[in-house]
Order: C-alpha cells, then structure tokens, then sequence
C-alpha cells in the first residue's frame, strides 16, 4: 500500500486556519467532507438500530461484535465533541450500539 | 512549606493531599472540616462573597450556583454570566483551587507548587485551562497527571502490588479506565480510554426522570417547573442512588413547589440497575476497547481496582467481576485515593513511564495497490499507547506535478476515517518550482513526558523543513498578562 500526500492546496486554495470554517461551508471542499457527521444518522430517514449500526443478518457473531466495538470507539469520542449536534447524534448512535449488543450478546 | 502536593480537582468533589515526613501521603481537611470539597461555587447577590464547597452546594439560587463546572474545561465558548461579568471555566476552577489552598495551608504549611490530575482523556485546551487555574490561585503546577494513574500510583504504594492493573475510575461526571503495569514502585501505564458524560450525574438525571413520572401519575402535574426545584429534587435522587448501593428498597417522598400534593416513591435496587444497564453497557465497551487496543484479555489482568463515588454501586462491581472472574479492589476510600496519588506522584514522577495519549498523523489518499483504489484517509504517524519520549516518522509523496506548496493537515485520533478524527493544524512548506510528482515528504511527530507534541515537515529533495508545536493556541488560552492580571484579582477577592 502506497501512501501518497494529497495536494490540499487545490481544493482549499491556501486559505489560513482562521478562515477554516469558510472553507469548510463551501461545498464540496475537502475539509467539508472530513468534518461533516456521520452520513448514518440523517433525521429525515429513521431507520433501525440494525441499520444504523451497519449489521448485515449475514454476519456471525465475531463480526457482529468487531462493528460495535469499532462504532463505540467511533462514537464515544463524537460523545465528546464540541459540537452539540455531533453529540446528540453520537448519544443516538451509542443508544443504538448497545441496544444490538444486547440483543445479540444478552444483557450484562 | 508543604513540599508534595497533589490535587483531585474533581467534577463533584476536589481534594487535596500532602506527602508527610514519613512518605506517606495524608488528605487535608477543608475549613469547613471536609476531607473532600463539592466542586461547587456560590456568587452572594448580597455580600462580596464567593462560597465555595458544602455551603454552595446546599444554597438555593441556581442562577448563582455553579455545579460540574470541570465538564466544560475544553469549551473555548462557556462563559458563566453572574452580574453582567463572564467567568471563563478556568476561573470559576481557581475560585475552587483557591479554596483548597487557603483552607489547607492553614494545615500543612504553605503551598505554592502542586500536582494536578486530569482524566486521561483531556484534550489541550483543558490542559492548559487546569494549569492557568491553578495559576491563578496563586500554585505553580509541577506536572498534570492523569486521574488513573494517580489513583494506581496510590493503589501500588499501599497495598505494595505487582503485575498488570486496571483501574476502572466511574465518577459523577465521566468514566476513565487505565491499565498498567506495577513492579517494584516502577510503573509503566499502557493504555487509557475515557467517555465523557458518563457518570454518577446521568443515573441521578435518570433517577429524576422516574420521579417526574410517578409524581405526574400520582398527582397529574410536574414535579418541578423552575431550576431551583428541580435541583432540589435532583439531590433526593442522588441520596436515593446512595441509598440503594446498601438497601434493597428505598421509599421517598416528593412535593413540587406549588402545593400538588405528595408522591410516594417506591424504588428498588433492582429497578435502578435496570434503568442504568443501557449506561453500564457502554462501560462494559469501554473496559472492553481498553483491552483491545494493547490486545490483552481479561485473564492477562491480576488486579482491578475502583476509583470513584459511582463505584460503591453493587451492580458495578459485580459487573467487574463477571467479567474478569476475579473481586475488584478498591484502595480504602475510593473518593480520596486520586489526590493521594497525586501527593506520591509529586515526588516519585520520574518512576512512572506514560504512553501518548491519542494518535496524531496527517491525511492522505490512500492508494491501495490490490484494488487500484485510492481514497482520503487519516494516516497515523505515531500511534496512541506508544511511550513517551518517542519520535515516529513516516514518508509521503506529492501527487500532483508543479507544487509550491505543500500542505500538511495535522490529524488527532485513531479513526482510519477521515470523518471521525479531528484537524487540530497544518504545516505549510513551500518547496522549489517545476518538480514532478512523487518527491518525499517526511512527516515526523514528537511526544514529549508533558504531553506536548511537535510536528516536522521535511521535503527530502530540497531539505526545506518546518517544524511546528501541535497546540491548541485558540479561544480560550489567556495571554500570560492576562493571566497575571486575574490571578491578582482572584487573590483580592473572599472566597469561603
Ligand atoms: N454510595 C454511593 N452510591 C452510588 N453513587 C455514589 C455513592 N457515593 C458517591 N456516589 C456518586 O459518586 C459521584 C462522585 O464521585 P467522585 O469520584 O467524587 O466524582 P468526580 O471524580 O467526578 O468528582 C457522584 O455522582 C455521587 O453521587
Ligand atoms: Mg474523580
């Protein structure tokens, strides 16, 4: 696996750190698609904690287990952002994690 | 003078411990004659008074009450209005630290240089807002040291254990879990993992929401309609919370203020851990992601240690205990042990190896070679957990032909998804004209004992290099002026 150094300057057009949030409104900006939330958690489709959660009736067990974990890491660390709309969608996505978790592995 | 000083400044409660002559560590009461000091401040409407402590907490003007202020340690915008002033986080903290060092000098002697802890999972800004605090209540901080480790640190030196450690600290405001491994008095921390806004405070909200829908049901009105009411009711259920980790069933009453009626509360211990499994489920992952991330299993860890109020819990406990087959310990009470911590760390610092406490590199299109794909991904140069001193490297190369200037993003956190990581800054190089694409970048990062990062831009062909401190200089960091500037009027001012 190669990794390559993207050029950013491109997209972002030299712009200094103040006028990130700018840059970040602009649509289709690289920094735009980095700090958008989780595509998952859009309101105007509510979907099931399944879904939210990415589980697929075909995965066993381990795998079921390997996605909750890797979405808590996920989301905990949303739980603590700044961002009052990243936490309430993080506080969703956690509710939702561990709803799966105890309907596939019991309850603690 | 007191020489080792360690403070617990603590969502709910704060505590201050010194290291006596014989090396052991002691807690120092309050003047109000507490071990332990409720991290609450009181702004009087009708004397130039702060309160802070016991007396805040059980005053009743929520307008001028100020609870958990340490949960917005990281918040560049919270500003709490009393009087048309704007206190920032880290002043209402120096009104507490002010406290502690006015009550406990009166004891130990004079202290002017401290240990603060902090939960691991800190960021920056609340790093150097805990600093500024103590700065202006007139202490120097020696070291921040992080909550867990303290609380081994006092673990290991009283109860003189060997091996590999977790320390499971649930709070009023956040749950930190740390393992790490004891020989001798050497410590070697492995790995931390922290959720903020889990706590002791979320099973009293909870507990609140129960006893707003037995009072509509008993009464058909609300419980509480203003903050003043709710905070009270909002005490009973924590004394009701307490009550259960040692009786089965609790009954309470409850009234609202506007003379409804009463409601019986009838609880039992069962029926609460119900109501709170859903939060000790996400404990269980976190415990869990600690172990995963320095791929241990609970059978690698001999000894698994409680820190904080929360974990007089039963539930809790017995949790821990399912899951590593072995009875959790708690070092004597488990409120104090992170300032005793504190106090021996002060002294014994050097002995205690630390670990990164997230991951820092730079985003990059990835190219995989299997599948010819190439996406935009957050490359970690120097992973979390790693010792610290330590210095990573990795090489880049530039993708597009022509570039004068190369942009470096700096990333924080362990997610390969670009999404969910933060940009924290960026390196700007500006290298010569007319090169082709695919000249070498290398990216280098370094971590100091303090936690500071710094961050090396070199552009192989031309040795053109940028080298930048990866901190947080934003909103929120007072100017060293500033600084003084406040911590002179703090020491002006009557706080009790
Ligand atoms: N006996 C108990 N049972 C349940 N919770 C308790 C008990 N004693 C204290 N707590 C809770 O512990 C929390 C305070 O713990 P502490 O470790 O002092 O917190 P912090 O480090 O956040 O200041 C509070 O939420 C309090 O209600
Ligand atoms: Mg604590």
């Amino acid at each position: 696996m190669f990794k390559i150094l993207k050029s950013l300057s491109n997209s972002l057009g030299g712009k200094s750190a103040a006028k990130k949030q700018a840059a970040a409104a602009k649509p289709g900006s690289l920094l735009d698609k980095v700090n958008k939330g989780a595509p998952v958690a859009k309101p105007e489709a509510p979907k099931t904690p399944e879904e939210l959660c990415g589980l697929d009736p075909k995965m066993d067990k381990d795998q079921v287990l390997a996605q909750l974990k890797l979405l808590f890491r996920r989301y905990n660390r949303s739980a603590s952002s700044l961002d009052a709309q990243t936490r309430h969608q993080a506080e969703k996505m956690l509710d939702a994690i561990v709803q799966m978790r105890e309907k596939h592995f019991g309850e603690i | 003078m007191a020489e080792y000083v360690g403070i617990d400044l603590g969502t709910t409660l704060s505590g201050l411990a010194y290291l006596k002559p014989d090396g052991n560590p002691e807690i120092v009461p309050n003047s109000d004659g507490e071990r332990l000091t409720p991290s609450v401040v009181f702004f009087d409407s009708h004397e130039d008074v702060k309160l802070v402590g016991s007396a805040a907490r059980d005053g009743g003007e929520p307008d001028r009450t100020i609870f958990q202020i340490k949960r917005y340690m990281d918040d560049p915008e919270h500003l709490v209005d009393i009087d048309g002033k704007k206190w920032t986080p880290a002043e209402i903290s120096a009104l507490i630290l002010s406290k502690l060092k006015r009550d406990c000098s009166k004891i130990c002697g004079d202290i002017t240089e401290v240990v603060i802890t902090v939960p691991a999972n800190f960021n920056e800004l609340a790093r150097k807002s805990t600093i500024a605090a103590a700065e202006m209540a007139g202490m120097t901080v020696k070291r921040l040291v992080n909550e867990p480790t303290a609380a081994a640190v006092y673990y290991a030196h009283s109860q003189g254990v060997k091996g590999r450690v977790l320390v499971f600290d649930l709070g009023g405001g956040t749950l930190d879990t740390t393992i790490l491994e004891v020989a001798g008095d050497q410590i070697k921390i492995l790995t931390s993992e922290g959720a903020r806004h889990l706590g002791g405070s979320n099973f009293d909200d909870i507990l609140l929401e129960a006893y707003a829908e037995q009072y509509r049901k008993q009464t058909g009105t609300a419980l509480y309609t203003d903050e003043r009411h709710r905070r009270r009711v909002l005490q009973a259920t924590e004394d009701a919370k307490k009550m259960l980790s040692k009786l089965q069933r609790v009954n309470d009453t409850v009234a609202n203020d506007q003379n409804s009626g009463i409601a019986r509360i009838d609880l039992t211990r069962v029926e609460f851990e119900a109501m709170i499994r859903h939060m000790l489920t996400r404990t269980v992952f976190l415990v869990e992601q600690a172990m995963d991330s320095v791929n241990l299993k609970p059978s690698d860890i001999d000894h698994v240690v409680l820190v904080g109020g929360s974990t007089r819990i039963p539930k809790v406990k017995q949790l821990l205990e399912k899951m590593f087959g072995k009875t959790p310990k708690s070092c004597g009470n488990v409120d104090e042990c992170v300032a005793l911590g504190a106090a021996l760390f002060a002294k014994k610092s050097a002995k205690i190896q630390e670990v990164c406490n997230a991951s820092y590199g730079t985003l990059a299109m990835i190219y995989n070679a299997k599948t010819g794909e190439e996406k935009l991904a957050n490359s970690i140069v120097i992973p979390k957990n790693t010792p610290i001193p330590c210095s990573r490297s990795q090489v880049y190369q530039t993708s597009e032909d022509n570039e004068r200037v190369i942009e470096v993003d700096i990333t924080q956190g362990e997610d390969e998804d670009a999404k969910f990581i933060d940009v924290i800054g960026r390196i700007t190089l500006e290298v010569p004209p007319n090169r082709p694409k695919g000249c070498e970048i290398a990216v280098t990062f370094s971590y100091d004992e303090n936690q500071r990062v710094r961050a090396l831009v070199v552009d192989k062909q031309s040795g053109r290099s940028k080298e930048v401190a990866v901190s947080y200089k934003g909103a929120g960091v007072l100017s060293p002026e500033e600084l003084k500037r406040r911590s002179a009027h703090l020491r002006a001012m009557r706080i009790e």
